[in-house]
């Protein structure tokens, strides 16, 4: 137990001020806990789906939650039902066989909702684009509200288009 | 003709030897006997099987099965022509199993006796069942209507008080698509039956008619996490065919992007074993590392997953002392945190108690299954192609490769912590021999056409890609195998017994790649 205590006290915080490629990042980083605690009471709710994707998406969405981001701490939360979720986080082509799962993750979504595609092929199919064996990106599919490019994207990629997405479709509306 | 095949060497039409590849050239019908004495008598894993359709060539499909030898360095490709039909192997070689409907459901070559010729990989709820992607005769580009052209049986388990739960395709976590379907009497798991490949993407057919460089880029997306790993398969086999010799510390830079992709999936997977038994200072202090170690990919490469650094011929990548000195200091933060956790394991019964037992593979299992990488290691079998099957500069290097017997989480969870020792040795041997020159040579006036296997052992086990270019300098096929897919069917075997509870654990315990398997 005392190794425990010892090794925390010698780690310390791990999270870090959030800095985004962005012009506005500052502003933004600060204000993404009011935002998220004007506009969502205090959390939002995310169902992450891959659709196709090659794993590496998923391996940085999952960063997010590692010490180093914590992004619970801004009331961002991965759920596990499309019902409990303000919004759908989706990866990959969207291949041929998971086109009714997500479709059907879609409708269980309770509206107002949102869908955030993340990676290259997300939008278009990407490298797999135009292959009989996937129906080329959730574009044709779904409305998108924000897209967060990068193959995969990196954390902080996936964290400043979150708060690009409140900004674009909820405050400037 | 090599020594081992004597027994069989009456059936042998032809035999080429190239490298450490041997293939013999058989009629359809001896097929089976030659495959079960290399299997059962020589112990060879079934690595992969590769259908060809040569039809516009003015031959028939070509089958070839490729076995990996353990106790030399030999890979013996059994080849045959098949017009339409072929006996199974899977009623010897469970194996051969996922490979054969696979192969049905591409290419359309039947195999007489198989004991499950349900569709695999094209769903039959989206995708007619007399079309064959595969074939060269089908455009990639096809996309037959979407609709329902018939039904999938599931094997649902019947009785008094048996129920079933099914799971997926959508998981709760962030994790890939599959399904899993238990059959429970209570608590206990009495089936689990896995449907995967949801996120099929038709790699393989894209693939052909790009030039090497084109597959480059697909390559690195089979599985994101094993990035590297299937990269250098794919250039062991571009490169044996070109003939290239690549610059001795383009090698060494390879090997040791190789072990830093190792090094961070098996902390990754040991953070999510301990997540999946609700010890969240064990994950988060693993997570912390493996954010560490991405960081430092970052540094090195550009790219936290290392992407973009190889290339044909060498890599695109150099080190400089700053580089090193970073990596040196990094690993040495690994190897403090790794220990520091495993000795905290060691003197925990309650973290003991949830690993132990849970999970258990039999030896026999992973025979059958030829299973490579940490699952089999963990159940007592040697697998690891570094050693048996050297590329690289593997050969000069002490690989410990520890192997457990038990078969359970536990196993599986302690071969983790020894590859990671393995991984921080290897780095630091390669860092300490780096020899200076060039990372990359001109391709100059290369040959262009042939075939060959390329292969590395990834995390997970080994990748294998069997690589065939035209004498125009395209892709002709590329058969690409990641160790999941002969992994994921031990999983059905692995939670019998156990309470549905367990399942999650047994799952991470495993961690397979859905991408790699679906393809």
């Amino acid at each position: 137990m005392l190794r425990i205590i010892a090794k925390r006290i010698k780690e310390g915080i791990k999270s870090e001020k959030i800095s985004i490629k962005d012009e506005n990042v500052e502003i933004l980083g600060n204000e993404l806990k009011t935002k998220i605690d004007k506009h969502f009471h205090g959390s939002l709710f995310i169902r992450e789906i891959d659709s196709g994707s090659c794993n590496a998406c998923e391996y940085e969405i999952s960063a997010l939650t590692n010490p180093y981001y914590d992004v619970e701490r801004f009331g961002i939360k991965f759920v596990a039902s499309p019902k409990h979720a303000d919004a759908l986080m989706i990866t990959g082509c969207v291949s041929r066989n998971m086109y009714e799962a997500v479709i059907k993750a879609y409708e269980n979504t309770p509206s107002p909702k949102f869908v955030i595609a993340v990676g290259d092929c997300s939008l278009d199919g990407g490298i797999f684009k135009g292959s009989y064996a996937t129906m080329d990106g959730v574009k044709n599919m779904l409305p998108i509200d924000v897209y967060i490019k990068g193959c995969p994207p990196e954390p902080i990629d996936i964290l400043s288009g979150l708060l690009i997405l409140i900004k674009a479709k909820i405050e400037n509306k | 003709m090599n020594l081992l095949l004597k027994p069989v060497e009456s059936y042998i039409k032809y035999y080429i030897k190239n490298r450490n590849e041997i293939t013999l050239g058989i009629s359809k019908e001896d097929v089976k006997l030659v495959s079960n004495y290399l299997f059962k008598d020589l112990d060879c894993d079934l690595a992969t099987i590769v259908a060809m359709d040569d039809r516009h060539h003015g031959l028939d499909f070509t089958i070839k099965y490729v076995f990996s030898y353990k106790k030399e360095d030999y890979f013996f490709i059994v080849e045959t022509m098949v017009n339409s039909k072929i006996e199974s192997l899977t009623p010897d070689i469970p194996a051969a199993n996922w490979f054969e409907r696979e192969i049905h459901d591409l290419f359309g070559i039947e195999f007489i006796n198989h004991e499950d010729p349900r569709p695999l990989v094209l769903y039959p709820e989206n995708f007619p069942q007399n079309l064959y992607p595969l074939r060269k005769d089908y455009k990639f580009n096809y996309r037959p209507e979407f609709k329902t052209y018939g039904k999938y049986e599931y094997k649902d388990v019947e009785g008094d008080g048996v129920f079933n739960i099914l799971v997926g395709p959508i998981h709760a976590g962030i994790i890939e698509p599959g399904h899993f379907r238990f059959s429970l009497a209570g608590e206990y798991i009495l089936q689990l039956e896995i449907r995967h490949f949801w996120n099929h993407r038709g790699i393989e057919k894209l693939a052909e008619g790009k030039d090497i460089w084109e597959g480059l880029s697909i390559v690195d997306k089979i599985s994101g996490d094993h990035s590297i790993a299937h990269t250098i398969a794919y250039l062991e086999a571009v490169e044996k065919i070109l003939e290239l010799d690549i610059p001795l510390k383009a090698k060494y830079i390879r090997v040791i992007l190789a072990e830093l992709e190792r090094l961070m999936c098996n902390i990754n997977d040991i953070g999510g074993l301990f997540q999946d038994i609700a010890y969240s200072f064990g994950s988060q202090g693993m997570f912390i590392l493996k954010e560490d170690i991405m960081r430092l990919n970052k540094l090195l490469t550009g790219s936290r997953f290392l992407r973009n650094s190889l290339t044909i011929g060498g890599t695109n990548i150099d080190f400089d002392d700053e580089k090193i000195s970073t990596l040196i200091s990094t690993l040495s933060k690994i190897k403090d945190g790794c220990r520091f956790f495993k000795d905290i394991i060691a003197s925990s019964a309650s973290i003991l108690d949830r690993f132990e037992t849970a999970g258990k593979i039999k030896y026999e299992t992973i025979k059958k299954l030829s299973c490579t990488g940490y699952i089999a290691r963990a159940s007592g079998r040697k697998s690891d192609s570094r050693k048996e099957h050297p590329y690289l500069t593997y050969k000069d290097v002490r690989i410990s490769s520890q192997i457990f017997e038990d078969g359970d989480c536990l196993a599986r969870l302690n071969v983790r912590f020894s590859d990671i020792e393995d991984s921080l040795y290897i780095i630091d041997k390669m860092l300490t021999e780096l020899p200076s020159g060039d990372t990359k040579i001109g391709l100059g006036h290369a040959k262009k056409g042939g075939s060959s296997l390329g292969y590395c052992e990834g995390q997970r086990g080994t990748i294998y890609h069997f690589l065939k270019i035209d004498n125009y300098g395209k892709i002709d096929r590329l058969r690409i195998t990641d160790p999941s897919y002969n992994n994921w069917q031990t999983i059905q075997f692995a939670v019998l017994g156990d309470i549905i509870a367990d399942f999650p654990l047994i799952n991470k315990s495993l961690n397979l790649s859905y991408a790699g398997t679906s393809l």
